[in-house]
């Protein structure tokens, strides 16, 4: 085969990180250090947009429990990226054994992402094999669980104190390599043996069973992969803040990511992309408009929250009148071909009438 | 330490638990859907108390009145606007919306009022004690006891001996069915918000109570109390609910006092994996019911 | 009275209907017959309103009530009793009575229909307070078929009501069907039960794989070819 018709069936990946790098050099030639960081910092949640389309897209249960594991992944990442010395200035407390661990910035990510993954591993599997709605919310329980735990284990996470002193690692090539090389994994994993199967059980639990599909293997292991890739999100996102408390990894940003990649379209790697790009444009334009409101100081207790509400707002109606997002489970390729027969259904439907 | 003061107190948090988390069962049970926003409609109760104790002559009994009222119609505003339309859709739809409705409402509270938190007048009652078999009670804990034992008959009264009632238990059961018998599906799912914005109203009132201040994310506590409480109770049943807010009540106040200092914080976790626990081996919860029939599928 | 025509529905992907059309007088009572899958309880939930066909009419009295709800279905008199019966188990059979009387607010009426519901199920005025769930399989089918017959139905759909049930209690359920076309009800029945059914029916449709594939009075019926298929899917009896 030809090089053109070996790439053909990785049109869509490609033509996503096209888009990707071209948004990056455009970034990297502007030079303004603002832009950089925007475009660094969404990059990153790409990755964690990405990270739940896996599990999400795939097997069709909504998960909260997603930001936890970006969570575990930042912390246990800088216990190993800090020196010694940066780690016993933010946190006095900490357990002595951590103190000389001592990883470069690469490793350290890994580590991170393991160990979140290795948490979601052994606490998810028993939760594979129960229904929709019980699914769910044991998701949203594990979000608190790990919540809590981070904001309490003072002696590794420095409680609810901020935990200062991270390398700045995550660049914005940092970002963007992570990124490409998401997105591909997460549109191989979709398009995989296993993915395939996934999704069948989600279109229809009982058919994908007689033919032998075991949903609760395949709904874990999409589910380990997803938290692998939040752990190396929150890892990156942590060496780029450089400063962060456990009320990061909590209620406010679930919302965000999940609305990016549900008004971008949770169906399909594209839907992530475009969701992420449409969010942080919109949500930095909505951000100006309330600085420039708070600077004019038209309201005397200060216009916050409206980004917030514009944006739940969109999500709600996209939900009523566009389920299936803006890509509506297509995906990207270049050049458009026409559209396939397009799922009706955007989220699986339990009811009838 | 376990006195007649404890004993009051955890009777006194059961009971607002146990308001709290009927609820949240009387969406659930109809609808299947937990509706993240209810702790919001606890967060609108309290800010307008602020509003009108604050800012108004107007007297405390009024105030709080009006308080259950603006809770429930925000929740029937958000049935209306919100939930109905996706309602066909799925459940992951509403359950989605929910949490946006959450997110919509706690913003708009930081952006109309303010991020900080804001004190709210209380009337004298709340501040005051009585000595009762030799401790000192808090008006507020025999208030929320009293109110609770009238909204329970209340509402016990309301499902048993009304129509709308029956259908409401009727729709808990079988929906469709109901549906089937003629029952208009609009009217019983707006009837089921509205009494859960009574009774997040009504919770707003004597949780506000104990801070005195109301802030935009004071939703999130109850919420997921509400949560806990409601799988312990097992999610369908509304005696559950009750009972769940009791259990609850109880587990975090003997872990109050039996937990050593370090494990304290971590409360909140361990019911948590409670609720895991529940739901992975019996997801009908603590409460079994001799009429609950098995459903596949 | 009723008539469908041409029907088309599907669940999800799954096309269940292909083209059904059947019509039913006031005061007959006619059967849907045909092996599992055959589409007998989708055009059910068609007439239901608990699903909507994509394709096809229906008109009841007249008027069309395609996509209409299923509350609006039941205020027009049409009353189905799913297979599985789908009593409330939480509900006392007195309310879960009350709630078939939904449909008619007139007081006597209530009551009289009740007394006419004691005379043919006096089992269930002996539980009248006890919970649906508490049940056996056969009184909570006569509490269905009963919850049906409050609301005064001028067409009752019965899916599969002998199903499950003792043959002493299957016979029960055929005589009360029996009884009621007696009084002038109009009965749509679904049934695997040929035998019995073709005893009591005015006409049968025979369904295959979301079509119909056959009609007629039980004489002809019983000399037709599909029939065979019928009886060997589901009975083991002496002499086809």
């Amino acid at each position: 085969m030809n090089l053109a018709a070996r790439l053909k069936p990785l049109n869509t990946p490609v033509t996503l990180v096209a888009v990707v790098l071209l948004l990056a050099v455009l970034t990297a030639l502007m030079g303004i250090s603002l832009l950089t960081r925007i475009v660094t910092v969404m990059f990153v949640s790409l990755i964690l947009v990405l990270g739940l389309q896996l599990y999400m897209g795939n097997s069709g249960i909504l998960s909260f429990a997603h930001i936890g594991f970006m969570g575990i992944g930042a912390y246990t990442s800088v216990l190993f990226s800090m020196t010694p010395t940066a780690k016993e200035l933010t946190n006095a407390d900490l357990y002595p054994f951590l103190v000389p661990l001592h990883l470069p910035f690469l490793p350290s990510v890994l580590v991170g992402a393991l160990v979140a993954t290795l948490v979601a591993a052994v606490v998810s599997y028993p939760l594979m094999r129960l229904s929709d709605a019980a699914a769910v919310i044991t998701t949203f329980a594990l979000l608190v669980i790990i919540h809590v735990v981070l904001l309490h284990w003072d002696r590794v996470t420095n409680g609810p104190r901020t935990l200062f002193g991270v390398d700045n690692y995550t660049t914005l090539w940092t970002s963007v390599i992570f990124c490409v090389i998401t997105i591909f994994a997460v549109y191989l994993f979709k398009e995989s043996r296993i993915g395939l199967r996934l999704r069948a059980t989600r279109d229809d639990a009982y058919a994908a069973a007689s033919i032998g599909i075991n949903m609760v293997v395949m709904r874990w292991l999409a589910f380990i992969a997803s938290a692998f890739i939040a752990g190396v999100g929150g890892a990156l996102w942590a060496h780029f803040i450089t400063s962060f408390t456990p009320y990061s990894f909590f209620l406010t940003e679930t919302f965000v990511i999940l609305a990016m990649l549900v008004i971008g379209g949770p169906y399909s790697v594209s839907g992530a992309v475009v969701g992420t790009l449409v969010v942080t444009a919109a949500r930095e334009i909505l951000r100006a408009i309330e600085n420039y409101v708070n600077i004019l100081q038209v309201f005397p207790q200060g216009f916050f929250g409206f980004t917030e509400v514009v944006l739940a707002v969109v999500l709600i109606l996209i939900l009523v009148y566009r389920p299936t997002g803006i890509m509506g489970s297509r995906e990207l390729r270049w050049p458009q071909k026409l559209p396939k027969v397009q799922e009706k259904e955007a989220i699986p439907s339990s009811e009838k009438a | 330490m376990i006195n007649l003061e404890f004993i009051i107190n955890m009777i006194s948090l059961g009971s607002l638990y146990a308001m709290l988390a009927l609820g949240l069962v009387i969406i659930y049970g109809i609808l299947r859907l937990v509706n993240f926003a209810y702790g919001e409609l606890i967060m609108i109760g309290g800010y307008t108390m602020f509003l009108l104790a604050g800012f108004t002559p107007l007297p405390w009994l009024v105030v709080a009145v009006l308080a259950v009222a603006a809770a429930m119609f925000t929740s029937l505003f958000t049935e209306l606007v919100a939930f109905r339309p996706v309602r066909e859709k799925s459940l992951t739809a509403m359950l989605i919306t929910s949490f946006a409705v959450s997110t919509l409402l706690q913003n708009s509270a930081l952006l109309i009022i303010s991020p900080r938190a804001r004190a709210v007048t209380l009337p004298q009652i709340f501040q005051t004690s009585v000595m009762i078999a030799g401790t000192s009670v808090p008006w507020r804990n025999i208030l929320t006891i009293v109110t609770s034992i009238v909204m329970l008959t209340l509402l016990t009264l309301l499902l048993r001996r009304t129509v709308l009632g029956i259908a409401l238990r009727a729709a808990a059961d079988n929906f469709t069915m109901t549906r089937m018998l003629g029952v208009p599906a609009n009217t019983v799912i707006s009837a089921a918000f509205a009494i859960s914005g009574i009774m997040a109203g009504i919770v707003s009132i004597f949780w506000i109570a104990r801070s005195a201040s109301v802030t935009p994310t004071i939703g999130a506590p109850p919420l997921l109390v509400a949560f806990v409480a409601t799988v312990i109770g097992g999610m369908r049943s509304l005696t559950g609910a009750v009972v769940g807010g009791f259990v609850y009540a109880i587990i975090i106040s003997l872990l109050g006092v039996l937990l050593p200092p370090e494990l304290l914080e971590f409360r909140e976790a361990f019911m948590f994996a409670f609720v895991i626990i529940i739901l992975l081996f019996r997801p009908e919860g603590l409460v079994s019911s001799k009429t609950s029939v098995e459903r596949v599928g | 009275m009723l008539e469908l025509n041409n029907i088309h529905a599907r669940y999800g992907a799954i096309t269940a209907l292909r083209g059904v059309s059947i019509s039913i007088s006031q005061g007959e009572l006619v059967a849907l017959l045909g092996v599992n899958g055959a589409g007998k309880s989708t055009t059910l939930a068609s007439i239901a309103g608990v699903l909507r066909p994509w394709q096809g009419n229906i008109l009841f009295e007249g008027s069309s009530i395609l996509g209409r709800s299923p509350e609006q279905i039941a205020r027009r008199g049409i009353s189905l009793v799913p297979e599985g019966r789908d009593i409330f188990p939480s509900l006392t059979v007195e309310e879960n009575l009350r709630l078939g009387a939904f449909t008619r607010s007139e007081k006597t009426e209530y009551r009289r229909n009740l007394g006419e519901i004691f005379d043919l199920f006096p089992v269930l005025k002996e539980r009248l307070q006890q919970p649906g769930g508490t049940l056996s399989g056969g009184e909570q089918q006569q509490l269905a078929i009963a919850r049906a017959l409050m609301s005064s139905p001028r067409l009752l759909m019965l899916d599969e009501p002998s199903l499950g049930l003792a043959p002493a209690l299957v016979d029960q359920i055929f005589e009360l069907i029996a009884r009621l076309h007696q009084s002038h009800v109009t009965i749509l029945l679904v049934e695997q039960n040929v035998d019995r059914t073709l005893e009591i029916v005015d006409r049968a449709y025979l369904m295959n794989t979301g079509l119909i594939e056959g009609q007629g009075t039980p004489q002809q019926l019983r000399t037709h070819a599909d029939i065979e298929g019928i009886y060997m899917g589901v009975h083991r009896q002496g002499n086809p």
